[in-house]
């Protein structure tokens, strides 16, 4: 599939792939469920396309080794729909509803699982909600476009399945998400500095 | 009068020994956990919305600072003897370097799963369970140098191209700055894997486990480490004369950053001080 970027013809991967992971560890599968992953352009807008595309990006990412000008087309890809997207995924795990984009892969034997959830209002056009085994994976989001996540911390990721591989690495054997809901409180600092008020959190 | 951090490579026997009871008693009171909590908390990405006081943003180093110096205070209501230690890196730079002696903070986790076995801070000893975590893992990991794809600690060299910097921060003043001493020094490079982890960031990469997270907290070499980067605060002021914290006053209306970054006149969330306040820390403590 190409799609252009600012008249800058960009490759991304598509369909289901098998390939072995960067670390040599079992098989990826990816899935889609939503039918759009085909949009012609990336939006800078937060429309509908913006998050399927966006979604094609998080899902499309099983790649072959060495393949750097994929490499360099897709983090291209990654920024521009990286722009185009509101922030913020938080983990659930109902199961997805009719429009929405879902990856789903094993990864070294973790199931990893995410959907993006439109939103009809606000600002935000909606959210990632990515789980392993289950469990809510938390995820932020860099200036930059690319994805950190509660796990690995200080280093961010591409796509949402970038981040959520890059925590089940960290992962130790037995060991799961623990069901944190911290959320980020920038929002909420920035109404109590807003609003003249002090947090009643202390250190 | 002014207390001294030390090289903790020179410390003593008894001091070794005080540091670590005194961790090991706010953790038993259950204080330790309360610093835990609050770095999980207040790690606002620079993607989201909302103001970012503790990282990707210039109040990364004051925010640092003034929890490193709640956490000493904590310590020292214990044994009024104890300061933080710094660990330098660009010096202690092995697996069996000095931090990570039997009697400090103990070695690398276990190849099998990560836990540390040895030291005052193993599992097994009973008194460092982990409570709050971003995984169900009750037990302190590390990954030293990362076995799969070993990385090496920052450079002397590496730690001056930040020092050499003469401008605090720059705009827009987050995880993408390219320029300016805070984010050289946090580390958010560009691109991918390891070129792109740089001083702080870089270290709690090459600490791993529990290091790499949000409850990074839970390793103790968490404050060694940041004793080390807040005495670059210290370097890098006494090297520039006159530079001080930026931005001076917050961004103007209709700048992205508004409301997204503490200025050196606003209180930095969640304490009631301004990073003007924390820019001198001659009156209370000194680095050797």
């Amino acid at each position: 599939m190409v799609v252009g970027i600012g008249g800058v013809p960009v490759e991304t991967g598509t369909g289901t792939s098998t390939t072995s992971t960067a670390s040599g560890v079992g098989t990826v599968s990816t899935r889609r469920t939503c039918g759009t992953v085909g949009a012609a352009t990336v939006r800078t807008g937060v429309g509908p396309g913006a998050a399927a595309t966006a979604a094609a990006a998080a899902a499309g990412t099983s790649r072959p080794a060495g393949s750097t000008r994929r490499e360099a087309t897709r983090r291209l890809l990654a920024s521009a729909v990286a722009a185009a997207m509101a922030p913020v995924v938080v983990g659930a795990s109902r199961p997805a509803r009719p429009g929405d984009t879902t990856f789903e892969e094993t990864y070294r034997g973790r199931r990893i699982r995410g959907v993006w959830r439109h939103r009809s209002s606000g600002v935000k056009a909606g959210e990632w909600h990515v789980t392993v085994d289950g469990r809510p994976l938390h995820l932020m989001r860099r200036a930059d476009g690319t994805w950190l996540s509660l796990v690995d911390h200080y280093q961010s990721y591409r796509t949402p399945l970038e981040a959520a591989r890059g925590a089940v690495d960290e992962l130790g054997p037995g060991q799961r998400l623990r069901d944190l809901a911290p959320g980020p409180v920038g929002e909420e600092l920035h109404r109590l500095l807003m609003g003249g008020a002090h947090g009643g959190v202390h250190a | 009068m002014a207390y001294t951090r030390k090289d903790v490579g020179n410390l003593t026997r008894e001091e070794r020994r005080r540091f670590v009871d005194a961790l090991l008693t706010i953790k038993r009171r259950g204080e330790y956990d309360d610093f835990v909590r609050t770095h999980i908390r207040y790690f606002t990405a620079d993607g989201e919305n909302g103001l970012r006081p503790a990282h990707m943003a210039p109040s990364f180093l004051p925010w640092h600072r003034k929890f490193l110096l709640e956490l000493e205070r904590a310590l020292r209501r214990v044994d009024s003897s104890v300061t933080v230690p710094y660990w330098d890196w660009t010096r202690h730079r092995t697996t069996t370097s000095v931090p990570w002696r039997e009697d400090l903070m103990g070695g690398n986790g276990r190849r099998s799963d990560q836990q540390v076995t040895t030291g005052p801070f193993a599992y097994a000893h009973g008194n460092w369970t982990l409570r709050e975590g971003v995984t169900d893992g009750e037990f302190l990991t590390r990954d030293l140098g990362r076995a799969r794809a070993p990385i090496q600690l920052p450079t002397k060299s590496e730690l001056e191209w930040a020092l050499k910097d003469p401008v605090y921060d720059v705009a827009p003043w987050d995880s993408t700055a390219r320029k300016g001493f805070r984010n050289k020094l946090e580390g958010w490079g560009t691109g991918r894997g390891s070129a792109s982890w740089l001083n702080h960031n870089r270290v709690h990469r090459w600490v791993g486990g529990v290091m790499l997270g949000g409850a990074s907290v839970n390793d103790p070499i968490f404050w060694l480490h940041h004793a080390f980067i807040d005495l670059q605060w210290t370097r890098w002021q006494r090297r520039h004369r006159g530079a001080r914290y930026l931005p001076a006053t917050p961004p103007g209306r209709g700048d992205a950053q508004r409301g997204r970054i503490v200025a050196r006149h606003q209180k930095l969330p969640p304490w009631d001080v301004t990073p003007d306040e924390l820019e001198d820390m001659g009156q209370i403590y000194r680095y050797a």
